[in-house]
């Protein structure tokens, strides 16, 4: 009570310490040089990001009393929620494709966020959890990784790459961070995928799926999956189990967004409808995909169980 | 319900069906003691107190209504109306909304909706409203469907929504 | 918590739910049964709170063998659907509802058709090429959009299974370890192995 009347009175102290502050101007955190350059990375000014933090007891359960939609679906802030992400390796690189839908709450805030974040021209991630997390600290990743170049002549390897974006997000522990990603990418050692999450998991693996509809990206990719596949199988893999995904998931939907990581870097293959996959497939003859619509009852339409004599 | 009044139920999927039985069993009575079609006015009240007879334990539907009822002169005029979960009744001269992406469709029918429409125009307007509306609602889609009801015939539409 | 499948075939209907009776973290039984023979023609899978299932399962069962007893005749599985949804439906209104999640497959001996009802605790019925309940479904249904197909054999209809159940082991933390598989068609129920 003592803090809430000094913040608010005008005779205090520190009313006139903040007074000053208004006159002259002062900012902690960013120094003069960093403004017009620093692209919203102002805050790394010291090469440490630090972040301003609510003046409340216990911050990230503040945060969490009022965003998290979970405990209290009706809670006001509503952050964007909700994806279905994969990739998986094989004989012909890495093979990443994500949804593209953005929920808060029942509404569809958006249906065409790009959930890969191209980090640099070797180097995916993906998106799930909170969108800005991901973007920015993925974004943050890409400048580490880029100094990371230009101090040691050589480009990051996915390994240390995912380990420096878990070892950040699990300094942050707690405070209530919310991501799941994989980082893709094609270093020395060849194609490589790492999925780091905002508990501080770090896992390298064949395949993942990350989101709210990943099992049923899981089921389609699973059956479907082997080391042998053709580029074309495996696009069509990837394209065939998002649209899984975003036809049973509420949550997840819209367009698919495909990517290809060869030796030579990341190739964006291309961007598809969901509901254009559902009643018409990919395209005329594309290579991979069985032609017509993925969609059940397109897929089985004029057939049936019935055993009724003719 | 029948030749023209139709029932829209959105809500819990259990009461759906179950209130279709009711509704279904009660117009038939109706129809069978009254010998005579059911009003949709008539029916519009059936249908309030019906969801208040649970008013301490209600059905988890939102009803709209639409219909032709006929006039002393003996001609049809357009008849709509939605009641919410315990049977208070709303007769707009405009249109009605109800379900998880009723907000969305208020959105849309606002902007969309003009007096006295060509038949034709009202089903363009009516299925361009819930196409735009479902799409934004992470509840609702999965494919729709337009009745178009006129004095001389009903034309069902199957509308290719969208499937994620 | 329990796992159940179901998917139509050309003139069949696969119903599958695993065996095992849990208890807190304990496995108290692993070869229960809970898959219901109603009538000649007609299976029901029951899951949900346990205690409940049975009681409610064998309500069902007995009642539909009374229907028969009178008429002579046992319900078309539609009607005995339609049946079974509404004791749901009313009982969810009861001072104890039951919390039951059904899949209800029959064969009509007089339109030659298979039918699968998707039933839950609710009373929410849904008549379906193919159904699960449980944490399997998270992984079958995408699974079963992309291979189930209504005119398969007897064999394919089963291998199709097999991807279900093998998908399950590969992803679900908690696996059940066994199945029982019963198929209903024209010359009534049997249980097969899978």
């Amino acid at each position: 009570m003592n803090s809430f009347l000094t913040r608010y009175s005008s005779t205090s102290p520190d009313a006139d310490i903040r007074k000053a502050k208004e006159l002259y101007g002062e900012d902690e955190e960013v120094s003069e040089m960093m403004w017009g350059s620093a692209g919203g990375f102002g805050n790394l000014a010291k090469g440490v990001p630090s972040f301003k933090i609510p003046a409340v007891a216990d911050p990230s359960s503040f945060l969490r009393m009022h965003t998290d939609d979970h405990a209290d679906p009706s809670c006001r802030i509503k952050i964007k929620h909700g994806t279905t992400t994969l990739a998986f390796r094989y004989k012909g690189g890495v093979i990443v494709a994500v949804d593209s839908r953005a929920t808060a709450g029942s509404y569809v805030a958006s249906g065409t966020v790009k959930k890969v974040i191209e980090i640099n021209p070797y180097l995916l991630g993906t998106m799930a959890g909170g969108a800005a997390d991901c973007q920015y600290w993925e974004t943050y990743l890409g400048i580490q990784c880029r100094l990371h170049e230009l101090r040691n002549r050589e480009r990051i390897s996915v390994a240390a790459a995912s380990k420096y974006l878990s070892n950040l997000v699990y300094s942050y522990k707690g405070m209530g961070l919310s991501m799941g990603t994989m980082i893709c990418g094609w270093d020395k050692t060849g194609p490589a995928i790492f999925y780091v999450d905002s508990d501080g998991s770090r896992l390298k693996g064949d395949l993942f799926s990350v989101g709210s509809g990943s099992t049923f990206a899981y089921g389609v990719l699973d059956q479907g999956y082997k080391w042998d596949l053709t580029d074309e199988e495996a696009h069509e893999l990837g394209r065939r189990s998002i649209y899984a995904a975003g036809h049973r998931d509420a949550f997840s939907g819209n367009t698919v967004n495909l990517y290809h990581v060869q030796q030579d870097g990341w190739k964006f293959i291309g961007n598809y409808d969901v509901s254009e996959l559902h009643y018409n497939g990919p395209g005329d003859n594309v290579p991979g995909a069985p032609g017509g619509g993925y969609g059940y009852d397109i897929r089985v339409e004029g057939r049936s169980s019935s055993n009724a004599p003719a | 319900m029948s030749d023209r009044i139709y029932l829209g139920l959105p809500g819990l999927a259990t009461d759906v069906t179950t209130l279709k039985e009711v509704f279904r069993y009660r117009v038939n009575m109706y129809t069978i003691k009254e010998e005579r079609e059911i009003e949709p006015e008539t029916f519009a009240h059936l249908v309030s107190s019906t969801l208040y007879e649970k008013r301490f334990g209600p059905y988890f539907i939102e009803p709209v209504m639409a219909g032709l009822e006929k006039t002393p002169s003996g001609a049809y005029k357009p008849f709509i109306a939605a009641t919410d979960l315990i049977g208070c009744l709303n007769f707009a001269k405009d249109f009605v909304v109800a379900g998880t992406a009723s907000t969305k469709l208020y959105g849309v029918a606002e902007g969309l909706w003009e007096p006295d429409l060509e038949p034709e125009d009202l089903f363009e307007t009516c299925a361009q409203t819930l196409l735009n509306a479902v799409d934004r609602d992470a509840y609702s889609g999965w494919g729709a469907e337009v009745h178009l009801i006129t004095k001389d015939k009903v034309i069902k539409r199957t509308l290719k929504g969208r499937m994620d | 918590m329990d796992i159940s499948f179901a998917l139509t075939g050309k003139g069949y209907v696969i119903v599958a739910a695993d065996t095992t009776a849990a208890r807190s973290i304990v496995k108290m039984k692993v070869d229960e049964d809970k898959i219901k023979v109603l009538s000649p023609h007609l299976l029901m899978a029951f899951s949900g709170e346990p205690g409940d299932t049975v009681q409610f399962a064998e309500y069902i069962e007995r009642n539909i063998r009374l229907y028969q007893i009178r008429n002579t005749y046992a319900l078309r599985p539609p009607s005995a659907a339609s049946w079974i949804r509404r004791a749901l439906a009313d009982s969810l209104r009861s001072r104890r509802p039951y919390s039951v999640n059904l899949l209800v497959g029959g064969y009509d001996t007089s339109t030659h058709t298979p039918h699968l009802y998707w039933v839950d605790y609710l009373g929410t019925m849904s008549e379906v090429p193919f159904a699960a309940h449980g944490y399997g479904a998270y992984f079958a249904l995408s699974l079963l959009d992309r291979y189930h197909d209504p005119e398969a054999s007897l064999e394919d209809g089963l291998a199709t299974l097999r991807r279900c159940l093998d998908e399950v082991a590969k992803r679900l933390v908690v696996t059940p370890e066994k199945y029982k598989v019963k198929v209903v068609d024209k010359d009534g129920v049997r249980e097969v192995e899978i």
